[in-house]
Order: structure tokens, then sequence, then C-alpha cells
């Protein structure tokens, strides 16, 4: 069913994509049009084209990374979002904005890269280089505080044009976006696809639970930095160029366990990142169109559509978890997958926020 | 059961004074810092606000001193205790330290009725009566969205924080949207988005106090109930309480304090969160005491970095020579809190 219903979404807003909009270019003369010089062609493969493949990227990156840091921290609300990676890489590219320092485009990732690694590493030198994943949930959310109120601070600074330029940015927009930028996405993806590559095995190790990983030989502290530094390299450049579009790597990964609930890490990771590029580009069709001419900000719309369905996605994966013993694949949220093995971890490894209180 | 209440270092063991002698230095405490905030902006200086305050100075002078400052300073005071109050009873309603009002849906949605109401033309910045009311349609909207959410997982209190964080998500996405539709309102609603009591004048205080003293009372009448309800839902009934009535009505008081709150001075972070944890650490569990006690240390918190943050606004406006820079006061307390929230989590994680 979900199946289905993703590659029809997906061919769909394919379609949509290439053809709504001024000016109007009928599905069945798309082909056609893609080579030729007349106005439609050039806005079809010079503005449409890039956008619709930069949606794909971008949610692809973003669905690889959040799956990389639920996995690494063994936590289904470990999202970009709420570890200060995303804020982070948006206040690196905001500053110098506001305060009006011009920077090459081509700096904007290293920028972004700089400010998400500051705010990944942050959290993680205050959370005692992962010593439970918990501490690094929490210190996480007090560093993406931080760094957000820096951005508003920027912002009450900055006057009313820079103003929406950068409050249109920071929610996350595809618009006016050409093949410069997707080109500039490339090398960063030589980098890190490798990297995710590399580490799949070590998420499926540190899936068991921080002893077992240990006994089967993963530094696992060193292993968590490293899945933070791969999820910051996808990250940094995606938000360089698109702005965060939020809460994606929310959704992606557990829409990517819905799928193939028994699947190992591998292969929700490749799920995950399908299914970021999907969601993303669905989300930019509304983003485009709802308040034509007017554009919207596709990381609104992924907030809006992303949170309920995970939020309905978790409650799922609970039930199920509850109903017939741990399932894999669905991250149960108390106790998290550890709590199915070595009981006595279970308390140690799950959110602060999901605590169960003292009794 | 709270965060900062299971390690009893060794400042809490020295407070044996009785409550009263604590409330007292605490309210001692507020006076300096309101003293401190009257003499901290900028136009004045200190000598002026002195002659002002002993029935005398020029009229430039008064004006600021009477008309801007003094109200700012109450605004600031009475939002800070709001918000502190709201906080302990939502801690204490949904027995969860972390369930502080920014992280149940409730400032979110205060924050988005209020950006609502003023983008659609139905309320303007000139009228705070009605950005007051959106304000407490949208908190209520927040704490109602989550109250759908967590749906039969209600009794859960961690299962509700981790709803409440996701609400906040998609709240914060609304008010996106509605500021794009309506970009004209963004330079004004970014102060506010981050808390600010720049320019709050007597319109606001006279809206904000009656509102705040009402809801304050109710929350104080709740204060025996709450005190059970925190040992659990078991013991509540045992002693008699419906646990179920117990908690709507104190989530009613905490939605409603903090909407009036939001509505004056915008979304001061960490001060609902962290406030009531010193509350805790400084008074004890008998919320008949630490209700107060939360109110008055949340005045002096926000009224203190209200202070701060002028001071070091103009000490930046010198520094840089930028006359329009301010630092809004939400800036100071989300950064203050985020490094406590830092320090607890790493505590925490040290006891392990």
């Amino acid at each position: 069913m979900v199946p289905v219903c993703l590659t029809v979404a997906a061919v769909v807003s394919a379609v949509c994509a290439l053809s709504l909009g001024t000016p109007y270019v009928p599905p069945a003369r798309l082909l056609a049009t893609l080579g030729s010089d007349g106005l439609a062609g050039l806005v079809v493969t010079e503005l449409r084209l890039p956008r619709m493949v930069l949606a794909l990227v971008a949610g692809a990156c973003l669905g690889a990374a959040g799956l990389v840091l639920q996995e690494a921290l063994r936590n289904p609300l470990a999202v970009p979002e709420m570890l200060g990676v995303s804020s982070g890489a948006a206040l690196g590219v905001a500053a110098p904005l506001v305060l009006a320092l011009s920077v090459p485009l081509g700096l904007q990732p290293f920028l972004a890269l700089a400010g998400a690694a500051f705010g990944g590493l942050l959290t993680l030198v205050a959370a005692g280089f992962g010593r439970s994943p918990s501490s690094v949930l929490l210190t996480g959310a007090a560093v993406a505080a931080a760094l957000q109120a820096g951005l508003l601070v920027l912002m009450v600074m900055a006057d009313q044009l820079d103003l929406q330029l950068i409050y249109r940015y920071l929610l996350g927009s595809l618009s006016a976006r050409t093949w410069d930028d997707v080109t500039g996405l490339l090398p960063w993806l030589a980098v890190a696809v490798p990297a995710l590559v590399l580490c799949v095995p070590v998420l499926g190790v540190l899936r068991l639970g921080d002893d077992d990983a240990r006994a089967l030989g993963v530094r696992v502290e060193r292993a968590r930095v490293a899945a933070l530094g791969i999820a910051v390299v996808l990250i940094a450049p995606v938000v360089a160029v698109c702005g965060p579009v939020a809460w994606v790597g929310f959704l992606a990964p557990h829409l990517a366990r819905r799928l193939k609930p028994d699947g190992g890490a591998a292969g929700w990771l490749v799920r995950s990142a399908l299914c970021g590029a999907v969601v993303v580009l669905c989300a930019d069709q509304p983003a485009r169109l709802a308040l034509a001419p007017v554009e919207t900000p596709v990381g609104a719309w992924t907030a809006l559509v992303g949170v309920p369905v995970g939020v309905v996605l978790l409650k799922r994966g609970r039930r199920l978890a509850a109903g017939r013993g741990p399932v894999r694949g669905d991250l149960p949220v108390q106790g998290g997958p550890d709590g199915r093995g070595a009981g006595g971890r279970a308390a140690d490894a799950s959110v602060p926020l999901l605590r169960k209180a003292e009794r | 059961m709270s965060v900062l209440e299971t390690a009893p270092g060794p400042a809490r063991r020295a407070w044996h004074s009785s409550p009263a002698v604590r409330l007292g230095a605490l309210g001692v405490l507020v006076c300096a810092v309101a003293c401190a905030d009257l003499f901290a902006g900028r136009g004045v200086t200190g000598d002026g606000v002195r002659a002002v305050l002993l029935g005398g100075g020029d009229p430039m002078a008064e004006h600021i001193v009477l008309q801007l400052r003094l109200p700012r300073l109450l605004v600031a005071l009475v939002a800070g205790a709001s918000l502190g109050v709201a906080g302990l009873v939502l801690q204490s309603a949904l027995r969860n330290p972390l369930a502080g009002p920014e992280v149940t849906g409730v400032t979110p949605g205060a924050v988005l009725g209020a950006v609502a109401a003023t983008g659609l033309g139905l309320a303007g910045w000139d009228s705070p009566a009605a950005v007051v009311v959106a304000a407490c349609l949208g908190g209520f909207a927040g704490a109602g969205l989550l109250w759908l959410l967590a749906g039969r997982e209600k009794g859960d209190p961690e299962q509700t924080a981790v709803y409440g964080v996701l609400v906040s998500a998609v709240l914060a996405g609304l008010t996106a949207v509605v500021l794009l539709v309506a970009p004209g309102e963004l330079g004004s609603v970014v102060q506010w988005l981050i808390g600010s009591t720049e320019g709050r004048v007597w319109q606001h205080w006279h809206l904000l106090w009656p509102w705040a003293a009402v809801w304050g009372a109710a929350a104080w009448l709740l204060a025996a109930p709450l005190t059970l309800l925190r040992c659990g839902d078991e013991q509540a009934s045992a002693a008699g309480l419906d646990p179920g009535r117990g908690r709507a009505a104190a989530l009613v008081c905490a939605v409603a304090l903090t909407a009036g709150a939001v509505s004056a001075v915008g979304a001061l972070g960490f001060v609902g969160l962290l406030v009531p944890h010193l509350a805790l650490a400084v008074f004890g569990a008998d919320l008949r005491i630490t209700l107060p006690g939360a109110a008055l240390l949340g005045a002096a918190v926000v009224c203190g970095a209200d202070a701060a943050a002028q001071l070091l606004s103009r000490l930046l406006a010198t520094a840089l020579d930028a006359d329009r820079l301010t630092l809004p006061v939400g800036a100071l307390t989300t950064f203050v809190g985020a490094g406590l929230l830092l320090v607890v989590a790493r505590r925490r994680a040290d006891e392990r």
C-alpha cells in the first residue's frame, strides 16, 4: 500500500513540477518541449528541471542524514532540527547576510558546514561526547534553542528588506535555483556517499545497544561522532542552497521503516533517502502553486505535513510494539530498540523527554 | 522527580530558614532587580532617574521614566511571574519536569494566535486587548491540539511532552505561513517571536495585571490538589481527588497565564521551563509556598534579564557605534536558559 502510494505521488509530483505553472506545458508535450528553443522549452529545462532535481537531491540528503542520526543515537526523535545541526548551518549562512559581509556563492556551503559542525560539536562536547544518547538529545535541544535565539537576534538587527530575505531562507525555499546550485551540491555528495556506505555496518551494530556494540569491537563514542560528521556533511550543503527544509529528516526515516519493517540499516538508508526525495518533491508543488504567484517556502509545508504524519507513524510503531512484542524496525518510543534485548540498558538510553517519571 | 530536585546539593541543605524568610528575601531581591532595571536603560542618566523618583527632574526625563521605563518594568515583572507560575503548574499537573509552556504547544499556540489575528487584520498592535484574546485562543488551541494528539495516552506524562514538542513544530510552521501571507508584519513580529519588553506602555500593564491576578489566584487555590497530583494519580484519588478534573483545571490556569504573558512580552524562552526547578529547589514540594515563590523568582529572573539586556545593548551601542542595536530580553533568557539546561544535562550524565 505505502510503496504504491509513494510511487504514484512521486510520478504525479514530477509531472506537476515540470508542466504546471506559467506557461503551462501539457504533460504529453513535455518530452518534445525539453530540447526546444522556445520560451516553454527554456522555462522547463532551465528553471523547472533544475528545481525538481534540487528538490530530489536535497530531500535524499536530508532523509539519509535523518536516518543516520536516528540510528546512531538510537532515538526516533534525533533529527537535525533537534540537535543544533540545522540551526547552526542556518546561522552560518544568515550571519554574513545581516552583517553585510559579501561572501562568494562558492563559499556559502563552507559557512553552512562550519555552522552545522559548530552546532553539532557543541552538542556533543556539552553532552560529554555522547556518554548516553539521552543526554545528547537534551543537550541538543538546548543548543538548538540557543542558536535559534542567535538567529532571532540577527533578525531583530536586520532591516526590513534583509529580513524578508532571511525569513524566506530560514524556512527553506527552492525558488529561483538554477543548474549552478545543483552542480554545487555534487562535490559534497561525492564525499558523503562513500562515507554513508562505509558507516552502514557500524550503524547496524550500534542499534544493538552500547554494551553489545562494545563487545563487538565498535568504539561507540567515536562511531557516534563519525555519524554526526556524516550527517553534517549531508545537511550543510543542502542548507546552504535551499535553507533548512524542516522535519524531512524526521519523516523520511519513519516512512522508510514502515516500508520495510524488517530491513537492516542499509535497506532503511536507501529507502529513507528515496522517501526524503519524494517528500520534498511533493511538498514543493503546493509551495510553488498554492498561493501563486506568491511562492510559499517548501519548509513550511514539510513541517505542516511531515510532523503529523511522523507522529502517526511513531504511534503506529508503538502500538504494534505493544501488541505483539518488540518489532524490528519500528522504534518503540519507550526504551527504544535497546528495550528489547539488554534490559539493564533500557533506562539509560530512553529519551529524557520520554523518561518514565519516577513513580 | 524534577531534574534539579534529584540532586540535593550543599546549597539546598543550607536553606534551613523558614519559608517566610525565604519569600521575604526573594521579595527584597525582586525590589533590587526592579531598581536596577529602572536605572539600566538609555536616554536618562542615573542622576536623572533619581531626581524623577524624588519628585523633580526635567520633563523629558520624567516622561522617559514614568511613561516608558516604569510600565516596561511592571510588565516584565508580571509577565515573568505569570510564566514562572504557569510552568510550575504545568510541570506539576503533567508530572513532567520538562513540560514548560514552550514544549506543550501553549506558547507557540499563543504566538500563532496573536500573529494570525494581526496578520489578518482582526487586531492591531495598537489594540492589545484583541491581541490578548487572540493569544488566549491560540494557546488553548495549541493545548487542545496536544490533548487530541495525545489521545488515550493522556495519563502518560512523557508521551504528552513528546507530542508537545511536535505540536510546537507544526504551530511554528503555521506561524511562518501566516507571516509570509502578511509580510508587512514581519518587522514588528520578530521582536516578539523571541520575547521583548521594548516599548511596553501603561496600556499593556492595565490589561496584563488583572488577568495575571485572577489566574494567579486561581492557580494558588489549586495548589493543594496540585501538590497531591505531583505524588501520582493513585495517591491523589486515594486522597479523594479526581485526578482528571484537577489536571484539567490546572491546565486551564497554566494556558491562561501563559497566553497573557505571551501577548504582553512575546515568547520568552526557558523562563517557564527553568524557573519552576529553581523554585522547587529553594522552597520544596509544598506548592502553597512554592507557587508564590515561583512567581517571585520568575519576576526577578525576567526583570534581571531585562536590566542586563538594556545594559548590554547600551554597551554594544557604544562599542559598535550602532544606535538602533537593541538586545531583546528573550535572547538573554534563552541563552542563559540553554546554558543552564546544558549544565543539568551534564550533571545527569555524571550521576550515571
